[in-house]
C-alpha cells in the first residue's frame, strides 16, 4: 500500500539526482549553473513533444540533446567569453520559461495511452541508472587523473593550467555534461513521472536541486541521502494523505515545505560548526571567470 | 589578451565603460534579438516588419495600450529599482517574486480589514503596510545572507516559492477568495488607485524613487558604504563598514521598493482591482525577474532604468497583439521576452571587452 508512494518518492529522488549531480560536476570544475531550472524545462519540453511523435527512448535523447545543447551555451558564455555566470544563467533560464511555453503549451495534456514508461514493480529503471551515474561521478572525481584534473580546475585554475591541464577544455566538457543531466532529468519528469504537460511543469524542482549541490558539500554521496529526503518531502507534498489520512494543514502549507526545509537545511549547514567544513569544500574559484593573461 | 590566430582577432578588456557605449551595445543586443525572434515569426508564417509594427503601435496607441503599457513598464520599473540597490553591494536579490507577492499581501490585508477608510488614508496604509510587508521579506533574505551565510540567489528564489503558495493559501478557498473561482474579493472602492493622466499615481511615485534612489547611491555617506562593500568587501571590511548590517539593509530597501509594486500592479490596472487566478499572478510575478536584467543593462542606475523599462513594458503589452490580433500561436510574446533575456546576457560580454582586428 505504501510502495506506489515511495516509489512516486523515489521518481522524484531521481529528477533530484540526475540534475544535481551534474550541476555538482560543473561546481566542482568552477561553473555555477542558476540555468538548470531552465535546462530542465527544456529536456521535459522536448521529451515531450518527442514522445509524442516517436515514443520514448528517442524522447530520453531529444531531452539530453537539448540540455547539453544549452549547457554548451552557458558554458560558451561563461567560460570562453566571461559572461558573469549569474547573468548568463538566469539568461538560459528566463529564455527556457518563454521558450517552452511557445513550444509545449500548445500540446498540454496527458501522453496518449500507448505512450507508457517501463515500470520495474512500479519503479521506474531510471532510478537505478541515475544512481549508477552518482556511482561514476563520484568514482570519476575521487578516485581517477580526470577528476584530480577536474577538481583542480575549480579550486585553481591558474596553477592548473600551468601543471598542463586544459582549464577550459574541462570546463566545457563537464558543464556539457551537467547539460545533459539536467535535460535527461527533465525528460524523465514529463515522460515518466508526470507523463504529460502542464505550463512550467518544473515548479521549482531545478531550484531544489541547485541547493541540493550546495548543501551537498560537493560530494556524491550526500548529494544522494539529500535528493532521497528531498524527493519523499517533494512527494509528501504532494499527496500526504498516503502517509497520514486527516493531515490537518491546506495543500499550499504542504507545498511550502520542501522550501522550507531547504532553507532550515541551508540555515543548518552555515553553523558555526558546519561553516567551516563548507567553505573548505567549496570550489575556491566558482563562479569565477578564468582569465588566462 | 587572448588571441584567435585564425581569426586574426584580440580581445581587449574594456576598462571603465561609459554610459553611450552601453547604450549602444544595449541597442545593438536588442537589434539582434529582434533579428532573432523574425525567424521565429517566419515560421509561424508571419510578416516580421508587420508584426513590430503592429506591437509598437498597440503598445504606445492611447485608446489600445499605452494605459497597460506604462501601468506594466512602472510595475518593471519598481523591481529593477528593487533589485539595483542590494546589487551595487554585489548582492543578487532575485527576491523581488516573493516580495512583490508578500507586498500584495501587505496591501490587501489593510484594504480588506478597513475597506470604509477616506481613500488617502487607506491608500497610504496600503501602500505602507505593503512596502513592510516586502521589506520583512526582502529582510529576511539579507538576515540569511548577511548573518547565516547562505546563498542568496537560492535563499531568494526559495523565499519566492514560499510566497507563491502563502497567496494561494489565502485567495484559493482561503479567508480572501472571492465569488470567482480562485480570484480574491474586489478590492474596495476606496482602495483603488487614482489615475492621473493616463497612469495610476503611484507610476509618479516610482520615478521619484528613481531619483532619489539615483542621488541616495551615488550622493550619500551609506550610499558610498553599499558601493564600497559592492566593490571590495576587504576593503569595506578595513574601513569599519560591516558587511552583515549593510547586506540586511540593501535587501531590506529593495524588498520595500517591490513590496510597493504589489499595490501598484492590483490596485493600479482595472482589469484586476483584486488578486487574480493563481497562473495569473504567477505570470505577473515572473515578470518581476526583469529588473535583474533591466538593472544590469542600465549598469545599475536608477534612472537609465525609466526608459529601459518603458522599452520593455512596450514589448510585453504590445507583444500580446500577436497572439490576439495576428492570430499566432499562443506563448509566442513570452517567446519574444525570452529571446531578449538570453541576449542580453550574452550581451554582457561586450561589457568587458572589445573586439579589435589584427593587422
Amino acid at each position: 500500500m505504501m510502495w506506489p508512494f515511495i516509489a512516486r518518492c523515489l521518481e522524484i529522488a531521481t529528477i533530484l539526482l540526475l540534475a544535481a549531480i551534474g550541476e555538482l560536476l560543473n561546481q566542482r570544475s568552477g561553473v555555477i549553473n542558476v540555468g538548470i531550472e531552465g535546462l530542465m524545462l527544456l529536456g521535459s519540453a522536448a521529451g515531450f513533444i518527442v514522445a509524442l511523435n516517436w515514443g520514448l527512448l528517442p524522447a530520453f535523447i531529444a531531452g539530453t540533446l537539448i540540455g547539453g545543447l544549452f549547457g554548451l551555451i552557458h558554458s560558451i558564455l561563461s567560460t570562453s567569453l566571461r559572461v558573469n555566470q549569474v547573468v548568463s544563467g538566469m539568461g538560459i533560464w528566463l529564455f527556457a520559461m518563454g521558450f517552452v511555453t511557445y513550444w509545449a503549451d500548445r500540446y498540454s495534456g496527458p501522453l496518449p495511452r500507448g505512450i507508457v514508461s517501463p515500470r520495474i514493480y512500479d519503479l521506474s529503471p531510471m532510478f537505478f541508472i541515475a544512481v549508477a551515474i552518482v556511482v561514476v561521478i563520484w568514482f570519476i572525481l575521487s578516485r581517477t587523473h580526470i577528476g584530480l584534473k577536474i577538481k583542480s580546475v575549480g579550486e585553481n585554475p591558474l596553477a592548473a593550467e600551468v601543471s598542463g591541464v586544459q582549464v577550459i577544455r574541462i570546463r566545457h566538457i563537464c558543464t556539457v555534461i551537467g547539460g545533459i543531466l539536467a535535460g535527461l532529468a527533465g525528460a524523465f519528469l514529463s515522460t515518466t513521472y508526470l507523463a504529460g504537460w502542464s505550463h512550467l511543469p518544473t515548479k521549482g524542482l531545478g531550484w531544489i536541486a541547485f541547493a541540493l549541490v550546495m548543501f551537498s558539500l560537493w560530494r556524491p554521496w550526500i548529494l544522494l541521502s539529500g535528493s532521497l529526503i528531498f524527493g519523499f518531502v517533494w512527494q509528501f507534498a504532494i499527496s500526504p494523505e498516503t502517509i497520514y489520512a486527516g493531515i490537518p494543514a491546506p495543500l499550499p502549507i504542504l507545498r511550502m515545505l520542501p522550501f522550507i526545509a531547504t532553507i532550515l537545511v541551508l540555515t543548518a549547514i552555515s553553523m558555526e560548526r558546519f561553516r567551516k567544513r563548507w567553505a573548505l569544500s567549496k570550489p575556491e574559484s566558482l563562479g569565477e571567470p578564468y582569465i588566462k593573461e | 589578451m587572448s588571441r584567435l590566430e585564425a581569426l586574426r582577432i584580440k580581445l581587449e578588456r574594456v576598462p571603465v565603460l561609459t554610459g553611450r557605449q552601453a547604450v549602444v551595445i544595449s541597442l545593438f543586443s536588442i537589434a539582434f534579438s529582434f533579428i532573432i525572434f523574425s525567424i521565429f515569426l517566419f515560421i509561424e508564417g508571419a510578416n516580421p516588419i508587420d508584426a513590430y509594427a503592429n506591437i509598437f503601435s498597440f503598445a504606445f496607441d492611447p485608446s489600445l495600450g499605452l494605459r497597460t503599457t506604462l501601468h506594466r513598464s512602472l510595475f518593471l520599473l519598481f523591481n529593477t529599482l528593487a533589485f539595483i540597490v542590494p546589487y551595487t553591494a554585489r548582492l543578487w536579490n532575485v527576491g523581488m517574486e516573493g516580495q512583490f507577492y508578500l507586498g500584495t499581501i501587505g496591501a490587501f490585508a489593510v484594504a480588506y480589514s478597513f475597506p470604509d477608510l477616506h481613500p488617502a488614508i487607506l491608500i497610504s496604509l496600503m501602500l505602507a503596510s505593503g512596502a513592510l510587508f516586502g521589506a520583512g521579506y526582502g529582510a529576511l533574505a539579507g538576515y540569511l545572507r548577511g548573518k547565516l551565510n547562505v546563498n542568496e540567489v537560492v535563499g531568494c528564489l526559495m523565499l519566492n516559492n514560499i510566497a507563491f503558495w502563502l497567496v494561494y493559501l489565502l485567495t484559493v478557498g482561503g479567508p480572501w477568495a472571492g465569488i470567482a473561482e480562485s480570484t480574491s474579493k474586489p478590492l474596495p472602492q476606496p482602495a483603488r488607485a487614482p489615475v492621473i493622466w493616463y497612469t495610476p499615481f503611484t507610476s509618479y511615485l516610482v520615478i521619484a524613487i528613481a531619483i532619489v534612489l539615483f542621488f541616495f547611491l551615488s550622493k550619500s555617506v551609506i550610499g558610498y558604504k553599499i558601493r564600497v562593500l559592492g566593490n571590495s568587501p576587504t576593503a569595506a571590511k578595513h574601513i569599519g563598514i560591516s558587511g552583515s548590517r549593510m547586506y540586511i539593509l540593501v535587501m531590506t530597501i529593495g524588498g520595500a521598493i517591490a513590496g510597493l509594486s504589489g499595490y501598484h500592479m492590483w490596485a493600479g490596472d482595472p482589469a484586476f482591482y483584486m488578486i487574480p487566478r493563481p497562473e495569473a499572478y504567477k505570470a505577473i510575478g515572473d515578470l518581476t525577474y526583469w529588473g535583474i536584467i533591466l538593472g544590469l543593462v542600465c549598469l545599475l542606475n536608477p534612472i537609465a532604468a525609466i526608459p529601459t523599462s518603458i522599452f520593455i513594458g512596450s514589448i510585453i503589452v504590445g507583444a500580446t497583439v500577436l497572439v490576439r490580433r495576428l492570430r499566432l500561436p499562443f506563448g509566442l510574446d513570452v517567446l519574444f521576452l525570452g529571446i531578449i533575456s538570453i541576449t542580453f546576457a550574452a550581451f554582457q560580454f561586450f561589457y568587458l571587452y572589445k573586439i579589435r582586428r589584427m593587422r
